[in-house]
């Protein structure tokens, strides 16, 4: 055992002052054999990733006063848009329609509307896992070949999440959604530009069956005589009379509520993540702050935070909503930007109060009061020898209060306020769907409101287990979560 | 430090907080870019007629000077008249007139949610890993991720439907109610009824209403706002009882010879429901918050509706006492529910309140 020991630390003081390049110079082959594997992962997709890269770029750009370089960034993202991709609609398209002698034209090597959208949607799941189990591998590398230290307490967390089924499926059920969110256009059978936002302005084809001829029409024409309401519905998984497969049905309006559903998802984890880590990171600068200095800097924060959290989230976003309803800031990022701005607002006092008690029992360990007495400044204190120790209590009430979020958004929307459409939001769905439940046209309010629960079951659950991880003495349950389910939505 | 002293210094620290949440509220109201004068005109807007009404509202004078009446209207409980809503009624009063329903909304879903979810926790931990246990457990979360308002556009539409679902007329049982309309709750002016009257007042539907057509009629709202403090309960009922079975005083007292039954009643579920008395207690929070949703589906003419209601129309007089009327509420509700975790279990001290 001695042995080992001696052997573990001499690799350990060798690999110390070197740089990570240095390391991976040492003794490159496994480093080369996964990166290789890695680019060819990335390489049929690299179009999609330079697209969503310079389409982000535009965001950016277009809210800068003046619009400097929009024209060119707009070029940039017609010509990444050309970069042929593996999982794209363009390859192994959906669209097209039936031919008087029974087969397909326009679809993916003529195969029917619906076996080529379900070819593209299991590709780009099988694309995603293969994605996720190589980074993780890639993880699994550095770990083994390229980290200073032999273990840490990290991997011990890592492994008690990998035995914990409950969080486990948590974590699937995560990645799907996230999937779904990411690869938002390639999901849905149409897009969102000629479906959703300006049906009028695109024609589709199909066979008209009385006739026996191939017929053009405008897509708005299509979706009115596809609409799903109490006498006659385009359920889930069937094709309406233009030859088009809607894997979740119409709407009301007759568009496509698979790609309404799939670039929703995208809306909803975009506000969800984004104001989390907003408030994350508000709240843990807090919490190390607090915990530090303690007195009347606490004082102050537990003040604040609690005249924040006297007012109902729901009625501040209400009442924020209807307010900025004609204000500039609610047209950014069609209200994603000030929903966002709102949620961190509110959330990062909860999350303050939640991590307040570790970061405050971590102030008291020895090793922090050695930093301090040694004269380490103290942001690096905090840094380095509480942060590590912090972050993980962030991960489970952050993952859990994410769900809040994602229902007080559809239920905000629900009530007509935030996300203002044509932009895709579940709780709008949930809406013009509500009196239709009981009958045919009742998958509009169902579905979503079915993906919802899912997505908070499954946030819930990866919260559960990584609390389990980092803290396998916690008793499983706690007061946190009592406010975790979005402030009554 | 005595009980006495630590409820006043809450009382005390509560204060501060209670004007930052008043400031707060004046400041997302007034800085905000509504316009009262626009909603109150509607078609009949003229300049002329807006600058009129903007002085009589006294949204000319210098913001510190609203900000003065605001508060001190507010904290005098001299509140001003509503502006849009019901024009010339006291803020107050309306808030009075809106007040019942939701009261009688939350009190169900409160008492519904503790005895459904407590008795299902405590069985779910007493027996445990077993087929029920799994059942009961996987059931709660996902009873308490669903969205409060898509439970409740569901419930609402079986409900409607109810001869095809659930095999019998859920509008004409018992008693003949509406599926979404607001409680009548005007017995409740006449308690002696309940005494004097008693058929009528409990049972029969009158002019008045009943206690029994009310309850009817809230039941499904109240069973859509308590389903995540169900869950909630459930869970938190679980993991003490299980603590609680597997210390060693009820070692001991098995040792001795305790009946089992003894044992589960009078030790392990007094000692368990130590960490429900705050859930129970905070849950007030949502129910404030969750009654806007839930009271739009099941049209309950509630403070939640009169908030969304103000809000749209921008009606700052009774947007603020509303709001100051809740900040009040969550603050005497957060202490007391400090207060009650103290009396219930001495072990926890008064200093870190």
């Amino acid at each position: 055992m001695s042995t080992e020991t001696v052997t573990a630390t001499s690799t350990e003081l060798e690999r110390s002052d070197q740089s990570i390049r240095q390391r991976i110079l040492a003794y490159p082959r496994p480093a080369v054999l996964w990166g290789s594997v890695f680019t060819l992962l990335l390489v049929p997709e690299l179009g999609a990733v330079i697209h969503a890269f310079t389409q982000g770029l535009l965001g950016v750009l277009k809210l800068l006063p003046g619009d400097p370089a929009v024209q060119s960034a707009a070029q940039l993202v017609s010509a990444a848009e050309e970069i042929p991709t593996l999982l794209s609609r363009e390859l192994i398209g959906n669209r097209g329609h039936r031919t008087p002698g029974g087969g397909w034209d326009g679809t993916f090597l003529g195969l029917s509307a619906k076996q080529a959208w379900v070819i593209r949607f299991t590709l780009i799941y099988v694309y995603a896992a293969a994605m996720l189990y190589w980074l993780w591998r890639g993880y699994l590398t550095y770990r083994e070949h390229y980290r200073i230290t032999d273990w840490s307490p990290v991997d011990d967390q890592i492994d008690r999440f990998s035995s914990h089924n409950w969080g486990r499926a948590g974590l699937v059920v995560v990645a799907f959604f996230l999937v779904m969110a990411l690869f938002a256009p390639a999901i849905g059978p149409t897009t969102l530009e000629q479906n959703i936002r300006q049906p009028y302005s695109y024609e589709t084809e199909y066979l008209d069956s009385e006739t026996g001829t191939v017929e053009t029409t405008p897509i708005g024409v299509a979706n009115v005589q596809s609409t799903s309401d109490s006498n006659d519905a385009v359920g889930p998984w069937s094709y309406d009379d233009f030859d088009r497969f809607h894997p979740a049905g119409t709407l009301k309006t007759g568009k496509d509520m698979m790609t309404f559903l799939a670039h929703g998802a995208r809306v909803s984890l975009l506000i969800g993540g984004a104001s989390i880590f907003l408030a994350g990171f508000i709240a843990v600068a807090l919490a190390l702050v607090t915990a530090y200095y303690k007195g009347l800097v606490d004082l102050i924060v537990v003040l604040t935070s609690d005249s924040i959290q006297v007012i109902p989230v729901i009625l501040l976003l209400i009442l924020a909503m209807t307010l900025f309803a004609n204000h500039w800031l609610s047209a950014v990022f069609n209200g994603s930007l000030l929903l966002i701005l709102i949620f961190a607002f509110t959330n990062w006092t909860f999350i303050w109060r939640t991590i307040r008690g570790p970061a405050l029992q971590v102030a008291e360990e020895e090793w922090v009061d050695a930093a301090r007495s040694y004269g380490q400044a103290p942001r690096k204190t905090m840094e380095k020898h509480m942060l590590p120790y912090v972050i993980g209590y962030l991960l489970v009430y952050g993952s859990m209060r994410i769900g809040g979020i994602i229902v007080a958004v559809a239920g905000l929307s629900y009530l007509g306020l935030g996300i203002s459409p044509p932009t895709p939001e579940w709780g709008r769905a949930i809406a013009s769907g509500q009196n239709l439940v009981t009958t045919q046209a009742w998958h509009i309010a169902l579905i979503p409101g079915l993906m919802i629960t899912l997505l908070v079951t499954g946030l819930n659950a990866f919260g559960d287990g990584i609390r389990d991880a980092i803290d396998p003495q916690s008793d499983g349950a706690g007061s946190e979560e009592a406010e975790a389910t979005g402030g009554g939505a | 430090m005595s009980r006495w002293q630590y409820l006043a210094k809450r009382l005390v620290l509560s204060l501060p907080v209670l004007v930052f949440g008043t400031t707060m509220s004046f400041i997302v109201v007034y800085m905000s870019p509504l316009n009262p004068v626009s909603a109150i005109l509607g078609t009949s807007y003229t300049p002329e007629a807006a600058e009129q009404l903007r002085q009589n509202l006294g949204l000319n004078q210098p913001l510190w000077q609203q900000y003065v009446q605001y508060i001190t209207s507010l904290w005098t409980f001299d509140f001003q008249n509503s502006w849009v809503i019901q024009r010339g009624t006291n803020a107050g009063t309306l808030v009075w007139v809106y007040l019942p329903r939701t009261l009688w909304l939350g009190l169900w879903s409160v008492v519904i949610a503790i005895l459904f979810g407590i008795p299902l926790g405590f069985y779910a931990g007493l027996n445990p890993n077993t087929g029920g246990d799994y059942l009961a457990s996987f059931g709660g979360i996902v009873w308490r991720a669903m969205p409060n308002f898509w439970l409740a556009v569901i419930l609402v539409s079986v409900l409607s439907q109810s001869k095809d679902f659930l095999g019998f007329e859920w509008a004409g049982w018992l008693v003949q109610t509406n599926i979404v309309t607001p409680p009548n709750l005007a017995f409740f002016n006449d308690p002696m009824g309940a005494v004097e009257n008693p058929q009528q007042w409990w049972i029969t539907v009158g002019d008045n209403g009943s206690f029994l057509a009310a309850f009817k009629q809230i039941l499904p709202a109240a069973l859509v706002l308590g389903s995540a403090s169900m869950g909630n309960e459930m869970r938190i009922g679980r993991t003490a009882v299980l603590e609680q079975v597997n210390s060693q005083y009820v070692e001991t007292a098995r040792a001795k010879g305790v009946p089992e039954r003894l044992i589960v009643w009078k030790h392990v579920f007094r000692n368990a429901m130590i960490p429900l008395v705050p859930i129970i207690a905070g849950e007030a929070f949502l129910l404030i918050g969750g009654s806007v949703l839930v009271e739009t589906v099941f049209a309950i003419n509630g403070l939640g509706y009169l908030f969304f209601q103000a809000a749209l129309n921008a009606d700052v007089p009774l947007l603020g006492v509303l709001v100051f009327m809740f900040s009040v509420l969550l603050i005497a509700l957060n202490i007391a529910q400090d207060l009650l975790y103290t009396l219930i279990d001495p072990r926890v001290g008064y200093e870190d309140g």
